[in-house]
């Protein structure tokens, strides 16, 4: 992958549709940049990060059965520095009119940084957000936003049926079977990562670091419809992937990470006191086994290791417990902070 | 146009299609005709149709206000929306089953102007199961009431009333509406007080609780007996426990040094030293959390806190 920064490098001078704004803008509104001359329906969010096609050609494909709709539209295509090179194709594009805007984060910000960034921006209701490669058959981007039109808030691709290869299925089985097992996970293809929504349902899910990947699990949470539509796989997606090991570890500690989060973030010692409960009585059982022995059977202790587990054990357990209060400490202080649910506002208020 | 009113019962309700009606008839009936109420029903995301039913109530009687969680958050989250919403300077909480008797309001409400911050209800003859609910509850109750110092008999029940300062600064989470109570004292010193009220058997629907809560409530409970106890000094309660820690190293040291005294020279107690060395270790390891719960209660307190903002009443 291209870590190297461009700065310096021989880029065409700065075009003028370049954003350049960190995507921290949790306090400052967004200002879209020039007046739209129209009502935009649809936004389509291209995040360029890993292993990115061919730009200019996933825009031809993907804009025919937009354009279709007959609704107005835009593309943002939301990159990190390093991809500058990769979207000059797009400039020529948008200078013939095409609707292409692109957004350069200052810094790496990751997938949901980018996601982030262009949803800020985007202008349309509704989001339409795609990897920076083919996934899915372009024909199937109308239905995922018809299930939007139908008042779904989300939207989600399932690759099916899947013409790739078996080690690419048996991985992408494995990898959704463990999160159905742990979370609960509703859709069977959430690394395809093509998904359509409302544009607040992406607003409003909390979403950071590498967590945009269970999108959908995250927004079911925020209490918003998820469906999943099937959408047949995309001939260049047939490529076999093998990752690198420390890939598979990052998604397996994706999956704890979100295992927590979902189970346990408003109630941690329930999961930290379950451990330390186990370590400390564990620890317990031995010192007494150890005490008994020591008080009835004349036995010395004060050399067998066991006391040392026994006391090991104990200590472990006191200190689960107490990340665990830590957690809860922090809880409570935030909770009484403002509100952690969300309404459904299709009741008018009556004040 | 409503003028505000006085008193605003907040009911959380999931999956109460048939009992949504009857219990807005029930509260309508036991007000006083002079009283100024309304009736805040929390859909607390409902698979079925009570939403369908408490929106037609909005139409019937001005004084039904009905809010819809975008999912099933449970009771604490249901009724913190109830309070966040409510308009009234006193706010009665009750279940959406009819278990509760709307009729035991007014004497609520007399009890807290005499100077309560919070009446909460006790169930005198409880109609439910014996083995999976009344036992348990027993005991939770006894364990509740000794290890937090608030003497309250029944926290399981819901009917309480609460002065609008108070239930607006609880913050209700998770699972917390049990300890209601306990959160109320521990977080704003509140002047507690206690009254019977009727307990009916369930008419509809099912109980939404079953046996399997025994580790949530006591997790819970040592939650709540943190907050109540060390809220502002958490690093207290982390101190207590390093020295419990240290103690018992101490006690593996001076066993060190007997050891060998008692049992001759040829004790090989490397075993001893090695246990205090680790028990030293988690008493600083406590120690470091407890700092760690002074920079989290730093911060936070430095928040604005837009829950609070309302005159604050209590000590």
């Amino acid at each position: 992958m291209a870590e190297a920064t461009l700065s310096g490098t021989g880029i065409a001078s700065m075009n003028r549709s370049i954003v350049r704004e960190l995507p921290l803008t949790a306090q400052a509104a967004p200002v879209p940049e020039a007046e739209p001359a129209e009502e935009i329906y649809l936004t389509v969010i291209v995040r360029v990060t890993e292993r990115p096609a061919s730009l200019d050609d996933l825009y031809r494909e993907y804009v025919a059965p937009i354009r279709e709709l007959n609704r107005p539209f835009e593309f943002l295509f939301a990159i990190e520095p390093w991809a500058r090179d990769l979207v000059q194709p797009l400039y020529e594009l948008a200078d013939r009119g095409e609707p292409i805007r692109i957004l350069e984060s200052a810094r790496s910000v990751g997938e949901a940084g980018l996601l982030r960034l262009a949803n800020d921006r985007g202008r349309g209701g509704i989001v339409l957000t795609m990897p920076a490669y083919q996934r899915v058959e372009p024909e199937a981007i109308p239905k995922l936003i018809a299930k939007i039109e139908q008042g779904e808030d989300m939207a989600v691709a399932r690759r099916w049926p899947r013409s790739d290869r078996l080690v690419n299925r048996l991985q992408s089985r494995a990898f959704n079977f463990l999160l159905r097992k742990l979370i609960g996970q509703v859709t069977h293809d959430v690394a395809c990562g093509v998904q359509a929504m409302r544009r607040d349902v992406l607003a409003e899910t909390p979403m950071y670091g590498d967590f945009y990947r269970f999108l959908p699990v995250l927004a079911v949470r925020e209490g918003f419809r998820v469906v999943e539509v099937d959408a047949p796989q995309h001939r260049r997606d047939r490529r076999t992937r093998i990752y690198s090991p420390g890939t598979y570890l990052r998604r397996l500690i994706d999956i704890l990470g979100l295992f927590f989060l979902v189970r346990f973030t408003e109630k941690p010692l329930r999961f930290f006191g379950l451990v330390g409960m186990g370590l400390s009585v564990g620890g317990l059982i031995v010192l007494g086994f150890l005490f008994v022995q020591r008080q009835f059977e004349q036995q010395p202790i004060a050399n067998r290791p066991m006391l040392l587990v026994g006391v090991t054990a104990l200590t472990l357990g006191a200190q689960a417990i107490a990340l665990g209060l830590i957690g809860e400490i922090i809880v409570h202080l935030s909770a009484a902070r403002g509100a952690r649910y969300r309404l459904l506002d299709d009741a008018p208020e009556d004040s | 146009m409503m003028k505000k009113p006085r008193i605003t019962i907040v009911c959380p309700l999931f999956n109460e299609e048939d009992n949504v009606v009857p219990l807005a008839e029930a509260v309508s009936r036991s007000m006083p005709a002079h009283e100024s109420w309304e009736l805040v029903l929390v859909d607390d995301g409902s698979t079925d149709a009570t939403y369908a039913q408490a929106r037609r109530l909005v139409h019937r009687d001005a004084r039904i206000r009905v809010f819809r969680l975008a999912r099933n958050y449970g009771q604490s989250t249901a009724t913190q929306a109830g309070f966040d919403h409510a308009r009234g300077d006193i706010i009665v909480t009750m279940d959406g089953d009819l278990q509760n008797d709307p009729g035991d309001i007014p004497a609520l409400i007399a009890k807290l102007e005499q100077g309560y911050d919070l009446v909460a209800g006790y169930r005198e003859n409880r109609r439910d199961r014996l083995v999976t609910r009344k036992i348990p509850s027993k005991v939770a109750n006894v364990l509740i009431r000794w290890l937090t110092g608030v003497p309250i008999r029944d926290n399981g029940c819901s009917l309480k009333a609460y002065r609008r300062s108070l239930a607006r600064r609880i913050g209700l989470y998770a699972e917390m509406h049990r300890f209601i109570p306990a959160l109320a004292v521990g977080i704003t010193g509140a002047r507690t007080a206690e009254l019977p009220v009727r307990h009916h058997p369930r008419r509809y629907g099912r109980s939404k609780y079953g046996l399997s809560r025994v580790w949530k409530v006591l997790s819970d409970l040592l939650v709540v007996i943190m907050i109540r106890w060390f809220r502002d000094r958490p690093l207290y309660m982390f101190a207590l426990g390093a020295l419990g820690a240290f103690v018992a190293a101490l006690l593996f040291v001076i066993g060190a040094v007997l050891a060998p005294l008692m049992a001759g020279s040829n004790v090989d107690s490397i075993v001893l030293p090695s246990a205090a060395i680790v028990l030293i270790g988690l008493a600083l390891f406590l120690l470091m959390v407890g700092l760690i719960a002074e920079v989290a209660l730093r911060q936070v307190s430095t928040w604005r806190r837009p829950r609070s903002a309302g005159p604050a009443s209590l000590p």
